[in-house]
């Protein structure tokens, strides 16, 4: 009766931003990003490439309730770098990662089926 | 007390800087299973978890590249198992829900029902209607919005006409019986304006096999499939015309399938289903010999163990096929001392997917691969 559209779930409504930045006011270089329309797929992943960044102090992510679709992902880092920037190099990165992966799949794809036609 | 230069415990020789030692790259890298929980489950990808002891456990894009590796194990038409070396659990969790839910298919969504005179009601033969796999390309397809019009670029048009006469014989009603109408609909909508031409429920400008990219491959379903039965498994439309029904029995119904995700209802879900367990590992941790040995290779329903024989006529076990382990842990039960040590690769994954027809599974998952670089451009964030 109270649960929202199944659409909800992945269309960001006019007016309402996909990414918003607001900075923590008690800590310095700490700041939260909301993520709208997203959920353990995505948030799980930047938190996992954040922890790898040795400029992140702390790095997490959270979904405030199940039927809100949005992620929270809080990110505090040294003076060396930006929460900002953390976020986005972490987001490069995973791009890099993942363009490798998919041509490695595509190469080794290619290699089973070039044995198959061989008949090994 | 002699007196001897001092050497750092972490340069013994046996423990070389720059590498971990043993019990700490057995907690890094392998999850291992004891008899009542796993532990060493969490992943360390801090770079600066082991910096006190002088070991770099950063990992960028450039390391990533060096250590990712993926063997496809087995492809058929249906299904696929390959291997995947060097990723993360939750890169692993993400493809496998975008397999289930994010990539795009075509299901029946509207259901006209001209006549049905069956047991079964109308929505419960529709709903049935909806989880049939349809053996159509979304990537032909674009997505139908409620303001528009159904037209030949977002709807799939198939007709289910059977009947049973009265006394006949009983017929089952298969999904290979939809028929596929190229033309769109025909069945008209009312009006009330008599001079207005009777408009259908499709407008289509141009037949759809007129269209090249689907005279290639006609728009069927992908499996004949029994739509509902009380066989189990077996998806049967109706049994019609039970012989104590003394009627005729008449289903004529017209269906439109459109794209969707998996995400708004499971019907539009490309994948039977898709999963991936870790790497098993099996370490004996004691010599087994003789009986004993038996008792063990016995033990495992999977077949992980074997018996070598060692020249005069002793017998030890050893391990032979650690992936085919399930985890049952019946190695483990029960014994008073610890034998065997189940592990678990962290970064080794072994991924089946079982594709349901529209795709083939290897474009399933490139196709997973792009959707995910899709969503992480989406979520670039526009600050400086």
């Amino acid at each position: 009766m109270n649960a929202p559209d199944r659409y909800e779930r992945f269309v960001v409504p006019e007016g309402t931003k996909k990414v918003s930045y607001e900075r923590d006011t008690k800590i310095v270089n700490a700041a939260s990003f909301t993520v709208e329309r997203e959920d353990h797929t995505i948030g799980n992943i930047l938190r996992m490439q954040l922890h790898r960044d040795p400029n992140v102090l702390f790095a997490g992510y959270k979904l405030p309730h199940p039927l809100q679709y949005k992620i929270i992902v809080r990110i505090q880092t040294t003076s060396q770098s930006s929460p900002t920037q953390a976020y986005n190099q972490a987001i490069d990165d995973l791009d890099k990662e993942l363009d490798y992966l998919k041509k490695g799949f595509e190469d080794d794809k290619n290699r089973y089926e070039e044995k198959l036609r061989q008949g090994y | 007390m002699s007196s001897s230069t001092k050497v750092s415990a972490l340069d013994m020789p046996d423990v070389p800087m720059g590498q971990l030692p043993e019990h700490l790259h057995l907690q890094r890298t392998r999850v291992v299973c004891k008899a009542d929980a796993p532990i060493h489950t969490e992943g360390i990808q801090y770079s600066g978890a082991y910096a006190s002891i002088g070991v770099d456990n950063s990992m960028g894009p450039n390391k990533f590249c060096k250590s990712f590796k993926t063997v496809v194990v087995r492809l058929t038409a249906d299904e696929i198992e390959f291997d995947m070396v060097g990723i993360d659990a939750s890169l692993a969790n993400a493809f496998r829900r975008i397999l289930i839910a994010e990539v795009p298919t075509m299901a029946i969504e509207k259901v006209l029902v001209v006549n049905n005179t069956s047991v079964i009601a109308d929505e419960v033969l529709a709903h049935r209607l909806g989880l049939v796999p349809l053996n159509a390309d979304p990537r032909l397809f674009e997505y139908l919005s409620e303001n528009d019009t159904p037209n030949e670029r977002n709807t799939i048009v198939y007709k289910l006409d059977v009947s049973c006469k009265k006394g006949g014989s009983r017929v089952t009603v298969k999904s290979n019986q939809l028929k596929w109408l190229p033309n769109g609909s025909e069945l008209q909508m009312t009006t009330y304006d008599s001079s207005a031409k009777a408009k259908s429920y499709t407008s289509f400008s141009c037949s759809q096999d007129s269209l090249p990219e689907f005279s290639k491959k006609p728009l069927g379903v992908s499996f004949p499939l029994e739509l509902l039965s009380d066989i189990q498994n077996l998806l049967l439309i109706i049994y019609h015309c039970h012989k104590s029904y003394n009627y005729e029995q008449a289903i004529e119904l017209e269906a439109h399938a459109v794209k969707g995700m998996g995400k708004v209802h499971a019907k539009w879900s490309p994948v039977a289903t898709a999963w991936y367990r870790m790497l098993p590992e099996v370490v004996l941790l004691k010599e087994v010999k003789g009986d004993d040995a038996e008792k063990l290779v016995k033990k495992c329903p999977v077949g992980v163990f074997d018996i070598e024989e060692l020249g005069n006529g002793d017998k030890k076990a050893a391990v032979v096929n650690s992936r085919a382990c399930t985890l049952c842990r019946e190695c483990i039960r029960g014994v008073n001392e610890e034998l065997v040590e189940l592990r678990r690769a962290k970064d080794h994954f072994i991924f089946t997917i079982e594709s349901t027809g529209a795709f083939s599974p290897e474009e399933l998952f490139i196709k997973a691969v792009t959707i995910l670089e899709e969503k992480c451009d989406r979520v670039i964030s526009e600050l400086s």
